[in-house]
């Protein structure tokens, strides 16, 4: 847990020290305290820390309203409040406008080390998980193509990313479950879908139904491989693929720009194969 | 029919619908349908894990669709589905999911649910994971929703 700056609200002075021996033992580094609304408002804008504790009860206010105004202006900033007040009424407020833990005076450092740590691995999952699914995704596809299809494989990254894409015939869709949420869009032509299943099966008479349960079975096993490698990489992803939906149709459009997601166009001497996998933030869990 | 499957999503509807602003909330029908559906306009389907797996499909056609948009979005006029409008779908259709997720857990099922896909089209051919399909159809405020769940 280093380089997270932390700015301390409360209005006992007594427990404004204590927190920041507490924080600094977890490697975390001060940068300010206030000790009333007005000061950590103004604070908080100047310092833009990526942690406030947050007392509940203030001088000139309460720290609810205080985070709400601290909140407006500094979306990435996560509080957590530390207060000697807790019941359920008081939680649920915090939780509204957008306080990410509640702890209660006096506070365990195992406590505030496990909130801190939840709150900021997420972070750092989201970041690992951002530089490594393309190529997850691109790995698991190529070797499987590589491998059923054979000849020339070449994987494109579609540059520009539109809102929305023209599925080629046949669509599958699987949705990606865990730490954080996402998408896989896998879409292909008919005559594509058809003349791969042919090949894989070595058997002409298969029909557009066997075309279909291919192209299903074929965008599960490539997420389910990707999300194995993402896996591998830290176990608390804990990504898991659900079944496939097949759509089929003529002027199909799907929508793709609500996720963080990046598209691909796979190139095989059958025909072309288009990938679009995507990942949700998502919001750190109330704890 | 396996009424512990789509009990939920019924539930869903009825809870979540009125809160953002729809009234009469009419359960038409109630089947069971094979693995192939055929919708027009919008499909929503999100994937589900857990103690179940497998997926859901709402589906409702275009103008539909752009009144549930206007009323969510406090009755601004929708004409076309542009982005902001098949945003609310897309928000409707995760919410619809999540407390239907919610309901399953007071069954001591616990799911997790995935973002949804959109897709628009005429005459869109789904195939969902399971052969059997729960169906529900709902006639809310005069408007269409068809709601497709494949869970094992």
């Amino acid at each position: 847990m280093e380089n997270i700056r932390v700015m301390i609200v409360d209005d006992s002075t007594f427990s404004i020290a204590v927190l920041k021996r507490m924080l600094q033992k977890d490697g975390l580094e001060i940068v300010g305290t206030a000790l009333n609304v007005k000061e950590a408002i103004q604070k908080a804008q100047e310092l833009k820390p990526d942690l406030i504790t947050m007392d509940m009860t203030l001088p000139d206010g309460d720290g609810i309203e205080c985070s709400k105004e601290i909140l407006k202006h500094l979306k990435d900033t996560k509080i957590i409040a530390v207060s000697a007040m807790m019941d359920e009424e008081i939680i649920q407020r915090a939780r509204k406008v957008g306080i990410k833990g509640y702890l209660q005076k006096p506070v365990d450092q195992t406590d505030l080390d496990a909130a801190i740590e939840r709150l900021f691995e997420g972070e750092e999952l989201y970041g690992i998980l951002k530089n490594n699914f393309e190529e997850a995704f691109k790995e698991s596809i190529f070797s499987f193509l590589k491998r059923e299809i054979g000849g020339e494989v070449v994987t494109e990254k579609v540059a520009a990313h539109p809102m929305t894409t023209n599925s080629s015939g046949i669509s599958v869709a699987i949705g990606i479950i865990g730490r954080h949420d996402g998408r896989l869009i896998m879409d292909m032509s008919e005559e594509t879908a058809l003349r791969m299943t042919r090949k894989i099966l070595q058997d002409d008479g298969q029909q557009i139904d066997d075309a279909i349960n291919f192209l299903s079975e074929f965008t599960n096993v490539i997420g389910g491989n990707a999300c194995s490698l993402l896996n591998g990489l830290n176990r608390s992803f804990g990504l898991r693929v659900s079944p496939p939906t097949v759509f089929r149709g003529k002027d199909i459009t799907i929508s793709i720009g609500d996720l963080m997601s990046e598209s691909f166009v796979i190139k095989t001497d059958l025909g072309d194969v288009f990938m679009n996998v995507g990942f949700q933030k998502g919001d750190v869990e109330w704890m | 029919m396996d009424v512990t499957i789509i009990n939920p999503f019924i539930a869903s509807i009825t809870d979540v619908m009125p809160q953002l602003g729809f009234e009469n909330i009419n359960l038409k029908a109630q089947k069971e349908k094979s693995k192939k559906i055929v919708a027009s306009g919008i499909v929503l389907t999100l994937g589900i894990v857990g103690d179940k797996k497998g997926n859901v499909a709402y589906a409702i056609d275009t103008e539909g669709a752009k009144q549930i948009a206007s009323t969510m979005m406090m009755g601004m006029p929708v004409d076309e589905l542009d982005d902001m409008a098949k945003s609310a779908i897309s928000e409707l259709s995760n919410m619809l999911t999540a407390n239907a997720a919610i309901n399953f857990s007071n069954d001591n099922i616990t799911v997790d649910i995935s973002p949804p896909t959109m897709l628009t089209g005429e005459s869109i051919e789904l195939s969902m994971s399971k052969d059997q399909v729960m169906c529900v159809e709902f006639d809310i405020d005069g408007i269409l929703i068809e709601i497709n769940v494949a869970l094992d």
